[in-house]
């Protein structure tokens, strides 16, 4: 069984036409890095926000298709219960992640599994663990409003870790950290991933995401357009005629080629600097 | 030691019966200087003169109407109307300085009461600071975009608009965000949560409830008996 099962998604917004998703079939298996890329509008963020079953219901809007998460139905009531702390959505703006009712980060992170019921002696362990590996146990004194935002977005993180979510969803979570904070949830993404989590990414550094994934899918105006290794699609044109782009090294081949046409630079792009070398040299 | 988080509520509301309740003016007043008195030995000297501050346009209001413009009632009335207004504000200024929401939470899950209801407080109580640390990054966005704040009244006036406009739209996005945030971190859904620290009702908060109580009922019955 996969962890997320999309089967025909169609999603479109309230008083727009063109649909945010229009057919978006995608299978994520457990143990499994998937990265939504795409430009601006591409559908990705829309795609996870369906795919939690937090849109139409917060967002407004129509959805047609099947979608199942850990083989429930997270747009229906059942299915939302049986779903109860077993997934994490994370969204860019961190102080919107907050609860807004914890005094300290100890709360904030206690939160969720205070809400599962959780025994108050698990709570605390699930805590240390969370805030060990988000490296913010200088933290869980202090109040979460006073953070900043690169603090508040790995209190987030550990807030759902500590609940040992089996899908993350996540839309540009890391937009607010710094790159040690990034380099942390690098770490941990990882980790879940061989802890057996499914893992949804939507995120624009295709440097990081080039190492990070196991897969790419790629998005243009809510149509899935390519769904396979990122490595065969960063040094592709297919990349910039229907996406942000490859990597920068990618980028880099590519503007040369555009500057000197020499059959050497043509494509696939090197993708990374060793690649590059081997290449170029 | 602190208070269990329901006690300041039936304070509050025991301040607010007690306005009405007692004879006036004499009865306002003292009531006035009680509460005022409450909080400078609780150290919240400055919710005290917040409070009076609040409350300054109401009494020079309530002064004009009534002990200097003909057809009033007289200083009594203007005493007895402001010093109600001021034990409300004061206490109830007291109640949201001195509010902890995870403790409110946690007395909520203790007793079993429904954490929906738990929350509309909670929220409730938390709006005041929150729009103020957004009215203050809106005011410096819009500054920095060239928003000129100073000038004469009418300038202050169309200021308002860029600064209250995102502040009331970014509130009501900010609504679903926040429902968002909470249902994935598996709150609502009409269960129980664990309380993390409940806490529990000390000797004083009983004296404190008995004697609001005692004070309510002796107030009624000297004033319908």
């Amino acid at each position: 069984m996969s962890a997320v099962e999309l089967e025909e998604v169609t999603f479109r917004y309230a008083g727009v036409d063109a649909p945010a998703l229009a057919g978006v079939s995608l299978t994520v298996p457990e143990g499994t890095i998937c990265w939504l890329y795409g430009s601006p509008g591409a559908g990705a963020s829309t795609l996870l926000l369906a795919a939690a079953g937090l849109a139409p219901r917060f967002t407004g809007g129509s959805i047609t298709g099947r979608v199942r998460l850990l083989g429930a139905d997270p747009h229906a009531a059942e299915g939302r219960a049986a779903l109860r702390g077993r997934v994490a959505y994370i969204g860019a703006v961190p102080d919107l992640q907050l609860s807004g009712v914890a005094g300290t980060v100890w709360e904030e992170v206690a939160f969720g599994p205070a809400n599962l019921r959780w025994p108050v002696e698990r709570i605390r362990a699930a805590v240390e663990d969370a805030a060990g590996r988000l490296g913010i146990e200088h933290l869980l004194g202090r109040r979460p409003s006073a953070l900043s935002g690169g603090e508040k977005q790995r209190v987030v993180f550990a807030s759902l870790l500590a609940f040992a979510p089996s899908v993350w969803l996540l839309d540009e979570a890391d937009s607010a950290l710094d790159a040690e904070g990034r380099a942390v949830v690098a770490s941990l993404i990882g980790a879940e991933r061989e802890r057996g989590a499914a893992i949804v990414v939507a995120a624009e550094d295709a440097d990081a995401m080039l190492a990070a994934a196991d897969r790419v899918v790629l998005l243009d105006r809510g149509a899935m357009v390519f769904d396979g290794p990122p490595r065969e699609l960063l040094g592709r044109e297919l990349a910039w005629e229907r996406g942000p782009g490859g990597t920068s090294i990618a980028s880099l081949g590519r503007a040369a080629l555009a500057r000197c046409g020499s059959v050497r630079l043509a494509e696939p792009y090197p993708l990374d600097v060793r690649e590059a070398v081997a290449r170029w040299r | 030691m602190k208070l269990h988080p329901y006690t300041p509520f039936l304070l509050v509301l025991a301040t607010g019966l007690l306005a009405f309740l007692l004879p006036a003016p004499a009865g306002p007043a003292a009531l006035y200087a009680v509460v005022a008195a409450a909080a400078v030995v609780t150290g919240m000297t400055r919710t005290v003169l917040a409070a009076a501050l609040l409350t300054l346009p109401l009494w020079a209001f309530l002064l004009l109407l009534h002990a200097i413009l003909p057809g009033g009632e007289g200083l009594a009335a203007a005493i007895a109307q402001g010093s109600r207004l001021g034990a409300v504000a004061t206490a109830s200024l007291m109640l949201i300085r001195g509010f902890e929401p995870s403790r409110f939470l946690d007395a909520a899950s203790a007793r079993g009461a429904s954490l929906s209801a738990a929350y509309l407080v909670v929220s409730t109580l938390e709006a005041a600071p929150r729009l103020r640390r957004q009215a203050a990054a809106i005011l410096e966005a819009q500054r920095a975009r060239g928003l000129r704040i100073g000038g004469s009244a009418a300038g202050r006036l169309r200021a308002l608009v860029p600064l209250t406009l995102p502040l009331v739209l970014g509130t009501l996005a900010e609504v679903d965000d926040r429902a968002m945030a909470l249902e994935v971190r598996g709150f609502g859904g009409g269960q129980a949560r664990t309380p993390l620290d409940p806490p529990s009702v000390t000797a004083r908060d009983r004296m404190l409830r008995w004697a609001a109580l005692l004070a309510v009922m002796a107030s009624a019955a000297w004033r319908f008996l």
